[in-house]
């Protein structure tokens, strides 16, 4: 922790006469820097700003409804990660408005840590159609990739909500206010990615950018890298996570990646499509494909489809416009107990981490 | 959910590898490290059961005490 007070010491002694907004993206990024108190330690200029971190946040709410009728109406047996299970979906009062409420409702819904599960329950269920329901970003998403190129039962399929990070960050930059000065790239995302991907922030829109690992000295060097470029004027792509996060990331996960998902234009939830942003398999994959295998559900027409909860502003705070205590409802219709977006659901959502870290009262915005 | 834990390799059968961190164990695939295959004893980071990369066991056993601690955090 010695190192930990140098950074701090260094950073302290820089002097800004504006406010410096720097941006994360990743939930474990936030969970630490909430964890570790980091805000209070910093100096006042200083802000640390939570974005696009959180895939189960922008998990398609059509997807989310999908997956619940799957499990409700064509008898899969629905197997996702933990998280997807308490968000919920925008339903009238009395229907089904998560999958949690359908596995109370008595569908077959079975939460999984692991790719590896959902392959090892279709084959003790030869029988019956599983379906994986698979939301998550990068890291996650090559995983899923390893599992389908390894060999899975024909009776596994994947409903795939796979999202790419570095497009949210583009399109926040490309809007003209992007809201941040600064950028703190996703460590383990570029340890499968590779850190390059994140060079368009420099290249481009000639904003500091560094990879930070999950510690408080790589986060605290990472915030100091990139201070100093906005003082120095000196631009490059910095890595603070060289331990883990090499050059050229993970090269088999992005082979698999590659060989059986393809990029495509996908929605987030509250924000829209975003170019590029999104993960589909390949067709050589098809028999694999939950969209292809069962009824759409989805209704475009059912009232506030794709959108966020009522009252509830997630799409903000996931975008960094907002704190997270700035949410008109925080702290009072939404807490973790009585969760009403999905960042007060996911471990990953800035609103559960600051909770979590003991933010209780709302701000105005 | 790009939560990633430390393990150390103490046995490998194909691309499957018993792993431990801490007193708990897990079978881990080694399907993603098909350009550097680690063997017995190495450390490995490992998220949603995929060994993503190789770590230096000083690395690991940093990591194992940032994670002790948010555990603590949140037990509580």
């Amino acid at each position: 922790m010695d190192n930990a007070r140098a950074w701090l010491d260094k950073i302290h002694a820089f002097e800004f006469d504006r406010p410096i907004k720097i941006m994360n993206v990743c939930g474990g990024h936030e969970r630490s820097i909430t964890h570790a108190g980091m805000r209070g330690a910093l100096p006042k200029w200083l802000e640390l700003v939570p974005g696009p971190g959180c895939p189960v946040c922008v998990c398609p709410e059509e997807d989310v409804y999908q997956a619940i009728r799957l499990a409700l109406h064509d008898k899969v047996i629905l197997v996702a990660f933990g998280d997807m299970l308490r968000v919920p979906v925008n339903v009238k009062k009395g229907e089904v408005r998560s999958l949690a409420e359908a596995q109370a409702a008595g569908a077959d819904i079975r939460p999984i840590a692991s790719p590896i599960d959902a392959r090892r329950i279709a084959q003790d269920n030869p029988d019956r159609p599983v379906v994986f329901f698979a939301a998550g970003f990068e890291t996650t998403t090559a995983p899923t990739a390893a599992m389908l190129a390894e060999g899975i039962p024909d009776n596994l399929s994947i409903l795939l909500s796979g999202r790419l990070t570095w497009p949210a960050v583009a399109m926040l930059l490309d809007s003209g206010s992007p809201g941040f000065d600064a950028l703190v790239a996703p460590g383990h995302v570029s340890t499968v990615m590779g850190p390059e991907e994140w060079s368009f922030v420099i290249d481009r829109h000639e904003i500091p950018a560094a990879v930070a690992g999950f510690g408080t000295e790589s986060l605290l060097a990472s915030f100091y890298s990139v201070l100093r470029q906005l003082k120095t004027g000196e631009r490059f792509l910095d890595n603070c996570y060289r331990e883990v996060a090499h050059p050229g990331g993970n090269p088999t996960g992005r082979r698999l990646l590659d060989h059986t998902l393809e990029v495509v234009d996908a929605n987030w939830r509250g924000i829209g499509i975003i170019p590029n942003s999104g993960y589909a398999l390949r067709p050589a994959f098809a028999q694999h494909d939950a969209r292809l295998l069962f009824p759409d559900h989805t209704d475009p027409g059912r009232r506030r489809a794709g959108e966020m909860p009522p009252g509830c502003d997630c799409a903000q705070v996931v975008l960094g416009k907002i704190y997270p205590n700035q949410c008109r409802i925080y702290g009072k219709a939404c807490t973790p107990r009585n969760p009403v977006g999905p960042c007060m659901v996911s471990d990953e959502g800035a609103c559960r981490i600051w909770w979590a870290g003991g933010v209780r009262v709302a701000v105005d915005a | 959910m790009c939560l990633a834990i430390p393990m150390q390799i103490e046995s490998i059968d194909g691309f499957t590898a018993r792993c431990q961190a801490k007193g708990v164990w897990r079978d881990v695939s080694l399907f993603m490290m098909q350009d550097t295959l680690p063997v017995v004893g190495d450390f490995v980071m490992v998220h949603v059961g995929y060994a993503i990369q190789k770590i230096d066991e000083s690395d690991a056993r940093t990591t194992w005490e940032l994670l002790d601690q948010i555990l603590e955090e949140n037990g509580a």
